[in-house]
């Protein structure tokens, strides 16, 4: 021991902090390890006792990363990335490490709640699960008795089921199902169903696998990767490893400097909704220039390099720079780049898509990937894996008459629903609500012109029952009738898989502990509701929920997985946490590697994957190839060989999309300039982001997170500042055709000059006391309570304001998505009597939005005038029918 | 010969260990997961903090560049804290770390002053969970989890692996390697406290704009927050 060093001298072994641990280092031999581990377990810097370990899946946004969480004295005090998981390799974000703040805040509600006074006077009576339950079986019965004396099953569509982050794998359906209702609205066309839809008719799945880690070059449109966008945290850790230890090149569009940008190595800024013109120019380039994969296109798609050539030819770079402002010598040489550099990749998210016809902009960006055929190629463009886990048998066969909240007829092509516009049609009487549910959800914050959702769920006619299932007291849950408090994610039976990673995966998430207080998760109370609602099964609905418990529901929807079985079950899941173990986290390079030291490979080139011949048993093989089995695709026949293809009609690529083509949509994809693209000079787009620390709505209630970010103040570029007047700080107004917000500038060099740009992080009028700085308030009498840090410790004074309530309502016709970044504003300093938070907002000026954004759809009179170019008989488009969507 | 409750250096001593971060400035992408893990780890109160990570925009439209610059006690080989402190409560572990000791801290503030970096807080006493408080608090290298053979929180969580840690004498431990390959910086080397953690590829200009006053309105409006929350007891170690 070294002379000066005071161990045995001062004897402070027993003293505070972490005194233990440091006496076990100095009695322990060096570790033989060369390095220290990543992680896997904790202690406790008080006591040095190690932490008890349990194994979860994170949900505090959707990427669903695997966690441990560590739990001393039964109370959660520690998240860490599970070292096991594919996806996220033992890591976490900023959200994930807090996620535990979800379980202990302490404005959580404890106790099912009944209002006691008017609709959002915030007087509420705390009542049992018991008598809640009892209570929403009864609203539930009324209807379904009603639906059984009429013998009209349409009847049961009055049950309408909301949900925003719906992670039950299948339980809400389930239910709904039961119940015989088709009234399921989800909330992906305000997330990124556009995307989505541009996808699905092309390949099959839903978004992309870049595989970053091992590309040579990136080009990503409108995906903050690494502050957000899909797999955050799995796409994070390959970009970076892709950029910095592959010297990959990256480009990023984007018109707000995202932090994506600050590992680019050129970051460029289009205007708003011309993502697609950019994409289409490189496309022209590559094809002009002869650099496409010509055997690809021909072998792989469903048009030829002639036909593309042709599509392409007045997309040229000056077109596109006219449209976005990016100089056509820079589209030139990165579409060069792009096609000469092998691996490369796209990816995208939500700029791209959430426009008007963001499905093109989707497509356009796609093609780009198969036509230099980087598709399922090591370091390119793959196809998501993940695995499936289905509901256990008997299944309800759901409800028998289509619903028109659940899938709008007059938006037949979009598959993922168009859940903004629920409000507008219950207003204007196309369809009927008798009971509301919603879980994961917040209308009246988190949709565009949210006030509509507040007047919706105010008005006892059109919402005359409205249960809630929020843990937290949210914008809707306040307007609620009765709530029914989830537990949080921490104390919750779900399976889980998402495309992570080249290899796929399964995950569980179950209770770290057991839920606090008398808290149950839904999957209780739904299977209580259901027990009530037909106590002697003879509604025929009891019978799909009998299950004891969640982990008897969840165990049986994880005893269908082929091979899980074999690996220990599910208690091996429980123990584990996710599904199969493919190897070790190298503690140096991060990555997964075997025995031996060497990553753990994935498979690429699924496509190509030949039948089987038990496969092929009972197929037949049609003109083009495709192998069809029971009316299904199930491949493609290439040169004689059997192949799995892609999920399409003809299992191959679609670039020419005929579902399309038949209701008067260009089956190719194209660029459709925008309104916001002819605005006035001194008028600017609205665009919202995410940032790195929070979700949409659901975590300016997480102090850790509210401390890293608080307020959101409008960026707005130096030049458009000055030219306003306006300068950093000052105080401004916002105004769309919907009304106004008063709220703050950030001047910023990150923006581009014709663009506002504001985050949708914060600026809540419920959500809690942090959300709302009101912690001078004491907790409500139903609420957790207790944490003295919140109570005392709060520094920052600005809650910011959102942005919400201005944003039009305007949808793409095809894949249904909220336009976010079309709504044309106003930015000028504040009135004088403006005060900071002030919002004006109009359901009047919304319900014209609603009534202007229908005549894009494929019925509305503008659809033609937009697309002159299709060649269809257009008098005789196909007829609305009552549940569209694929 | 040390000043002070501490081992001596040894940076460089064979046969000792001596703990040390790097951080790669290249691999740093600003999620913030550090922050929020360490704050987690430690039942860190809110206003204060152990670790943070510092975000600069440089530059004009459309050549705007943004900086990240991860912040966190140094563990001086040659820590001024220790050499400052009264009553011996805060030492240097044989092992490189720079500790604190609560039940000898009489929170009179010296090792705030003498530290040049900023890392060092007084530990309100309102927490959720755990319940010392009134004393001085820092980083501690995470000495709990690196004795039990981890690496330090902020390292596990790392998304870009931005972050590593190891032991920089080891010649074959990565930290080791990645100092004498690369070209790092450490910071107010002049002061000459010998921090131990070695930032990669920073231009010095940077790492001096990154400890200047905030400017911007939303930088200032926090740290005016802060300050008026905290009557200007508190140095504000915030992001911004």
């Amino acid at each position: 021991m070294n002379k000066h060093f005071p161990m045995s001298r001062r004897g402070f072994l027993k003293l505070g902090g972490s005194t233990a641990a440091v006496a076990s280092a100095l009695g322990a031999s060096r570790l033989e390890a060369m390095e220290q581990e990543l992680g896997g377990k904790d202690f406790s810097p008080v006591t040095g006792k190690l932490r008890e370990a349990v194994p979860y899946t994170c949900l505090v946004c959707n990427i669903e990363d695997g966690g441990i969480a560590y739990v001393e004295d039964g109370r959660i005090v520690k998240l860490e990335g599970n070292p096991d998981h594919p996806g996220n390799r033992g890591k976490l974000c900023a959200k994930g490490n807090s996620g535990f703040l979800h379980t202990y805040d302490p404005d959580r509600i404890m106790t099912p709640l009944l209002r006691t006074g008017k609709r959002g006077e915030g007087k509420w009576k705390r009542i049992s699960y018991d008598e809640a339950t009892t209570m929403l079986a009864a609203k539930l019965r009324e209807v379904i008795d009603r639906s059984v004396k009429a013998n009209d099953p349409a009847i049961r569509n009055e049950i309408v089921f909301k949900w925003g982050r719906n992670r039950t794998g299948g339980a809400i359906q389930r239910l709904m199902g039961a119940m015989g209702s088709s009234a399921m609205v989800g909330h992906t066309n305000i997330c990124e169903s556009s995307k989505k839809i541009g996808l699905e008719p092309s390949w099959g799945p839903d978004i992309e696998s870049a595989d970053f880690q091992n590309t040579k070059y990136a080009l990503i449109f409108g995906g903050n990767v690494t502050e957000t966008a899909y797999f955050h945290n799995p796409n994070a850790q390959r970009l970076v490893d892709g950029v910095v230890g592959n010297k990959a090149k990256l480009v990023y569009f984007d018109p707000r400097h995202a932090n994506t940008a600050k590992i680019a190595d050129e970051w460029f800024a289009p205007y708003p909704g011309t993502d697609g013109a950019v994409a289409l120019a490189m496309a022209n380039v590559i094809m002009n220039e002869k650099l496409y994969d010509d055997a690809f296109i021909r072998t792989w798609t469903n048009v030829t390099p002639e036909q593309l050539t042709a599509h392409l030819k007045s997309y040229t770079p000056e077109f596109a720079e006219a449209e976005s402002g990016i100089a056509a010598k820079d589209i030139r040489r990165i579409a060069r780049e792009f096609a000469t550099t092998k691996p490369a990749t796209t990816f995208s998210y939500r700029g791209p898509c959430k426009h008007v016809y963001g499905s093109y902009q989707e497509a356009a960006i796609h093609m780009l990937n198969v036509i230099t055929g980087n598709v399922e190629k090591k370091g390119g463009y793959c196809l998501p894996r993940g695995m499936g886990y289905g509901q256990p048998g008997p299944k309800p066969a759901g409800g028998k008459a289509a619903s028109i909240l659940g899938a709008p007829p007059t938006y037949p092509l979009a598959g993922h629903q168009v859940s903004t516009h629920m409000p507008y049609q219950l207003m204007k009487g196309d369809a009927k609500c008798s009971v509301l549910m919603t879980y994961y959800d917040n209308g009246a914050y988190t949709y565009p012109s949210s006030h509509v959702w507040e007047a919706l769920l105010k008005d006892e006619k059109l919402i005359p029952f409205y249960c809630s299932f929020s843990p937290y007291m949210s914008e809707n849950a306040e307007l609620a009738d009765l709530i029914i408090p989830d537990t949080t994610y921490l104390e919750r039976w779900d399976p889980e898989s998402m495309p992570s990673d080249l290899r796929p995966w399964l995950g569980i998430r179950q209770p770290v502990i057991k839920p606090l207080g008398n808290t149950q998760e839904w999957r209780m109370t739904a299977i209580q509701v259901a027990a009530k609602l037909d106590p002697d099964g003879s509604l025929g609905i009891k019978q799909y929920l009998n299950f004891k418990d969640g982990e008897e529901w969840v165990r049986a929807q994880f005893d269908g997985i082929p091979g899980l079985k074999e690996d220990g079950g599910f208690d091996y899941l429980k123990k584990n946490g996710v599904w199969p173990k493919y190897g070790k986290i190298d503690p140096v390079t991060g990555q997964i590697v075997d025995k031996n030291g060497d990553e753990v490979p994935a498979d690429y080139g699924l496509h190509m994957k030949e039948l089987s011949a038990a496969a092929m048993e009972g197929t037949t093989v049609e003109a083009n190839g495709a192998i069809k089995k029971g009316g299904k695709t199930v491949g493609v026949r290439i040169n004689g060989k059997n192949h799995a293809g892609f999920g399409t009609g003809s299992g191959k690529i679609e670039i020419y999309k005929e579902g399309w083509k038949k209701y008067g949509f260009n089956p190719m994809p194209v660029y459709k300039r925008l309104p916001s693209r002819d605005k006035k000079a001194d008028e600017l787009v609205l665009i919202t982001f995410k940032v790195n620390v929070h979700t949409q709505s659901r975590t300016a209630s997480v102090k850790y997170l509210a401390e890293l970010y608080h307020k959101n103040p409008a960026w707005i570029n130096p030049k458009t500042a000055a030219a306003k007047g306006i300068a950093d700080g000052d105080l401004i107004r916002v105004t769309s055709t919907v009304g106004y917000i008063v709220t703050r500038a950030h001047v910023t060099e990150g923006i581009h000059p014709d663009v506002v740009a504001i985050s949708t992080a914060c600026g809540h009028n419920s959500y809690g006391r942090l959300a709302q700085l009101k912690m001078k308030e004491k907790p409500a009498d139903y609420m957790l309570g207790g944490d003295a840090d919140i109570d005392n410790n709060v520094w920052w004074d600005d809650k910011g304001v959102h942005p919400n309530p201005i944003i039009k309502l305007s949808v793409d016709p095809i894949g249904g998505s909220q336009g976010w970044y079309d709504t044309v504003v106003t930015v000028s300093k504040a009135q004088p009597t403006d005060k900071y938070g002030d919002v004006k907002a109009s359901v009047e000026a919304s319900m014209k939005d609603y009534e202007e954004t229908l005549r894009l759809a494929y019925t509305g009179d503008l659809h033609k005038a937009n697309h002159k170019e299709v060649d269809i008989d257009w008098a005789h488009l196909p007829e609305l029918k009552a549940g569209g969507g694929h | 010969m040390a000043i002070g409750l501490q081992a001596d250096p040894s940076e460089g001593v064979a046969g000792k260990k001596r703990w040390a971060m790097v951080v790669d400035l290249r691999r740093c992408i600003g999620c913030m997961a550090c922050v929020a893990a360490c704050k987690a780890e430690y039942d860190v109160p809110l206003g204060v903090w152990r670790t943070t990570v510092k975000v600069k925009d440089l530059g004009q439209f459309p050549n705007t560049k943004r900086q990240f610059m991860p912040r966190l006690c140094n563990h001086c080989d040659n820590p001024p804290c220790v050499r400052n402190c009264p009553t011996e409560a805060t030492y240097k572990h044989e092992e490189g770390y720079v500790l604190q000791r609560y039940d000898r801290c009489i929170a009179c503030r010296t090792c705030i002053a003498a530290c040049p970096y900023n890392a060092r807080h007084v530990l309100p006493s309102n927490r959720t969970r755990v319940k010392i408080g009134g004393v001085v608090d820092k980083c501690t290298f995470c000495e709990h989890r690196v004795s039990n053979g981890l690496v330090p929180a902020c390292v596990q969580t790392c998304l870009g692996r931005s972050r590593i840690f190891g032991d920089l004498n080891d010649p074959k431990g990565e930290v080791h390697r990645l100092v004498s390959n690369s070209s790092t910086v450490t910071l107010k080397p002049e002061k000459g406290t010998k921090p131990q953690v070695y930032y990669i590829q920073p231009a010095q200009k940077i790492t001096d704009q990154m400890s200047a006053p905030p400017v911007s309105y939303a930088a200032k409006a926090d740290a005016e927050a802060f300050y008026r929350h905290n009557k200007g007891r508190q140095f504000f170690g915030g992001v911004l």
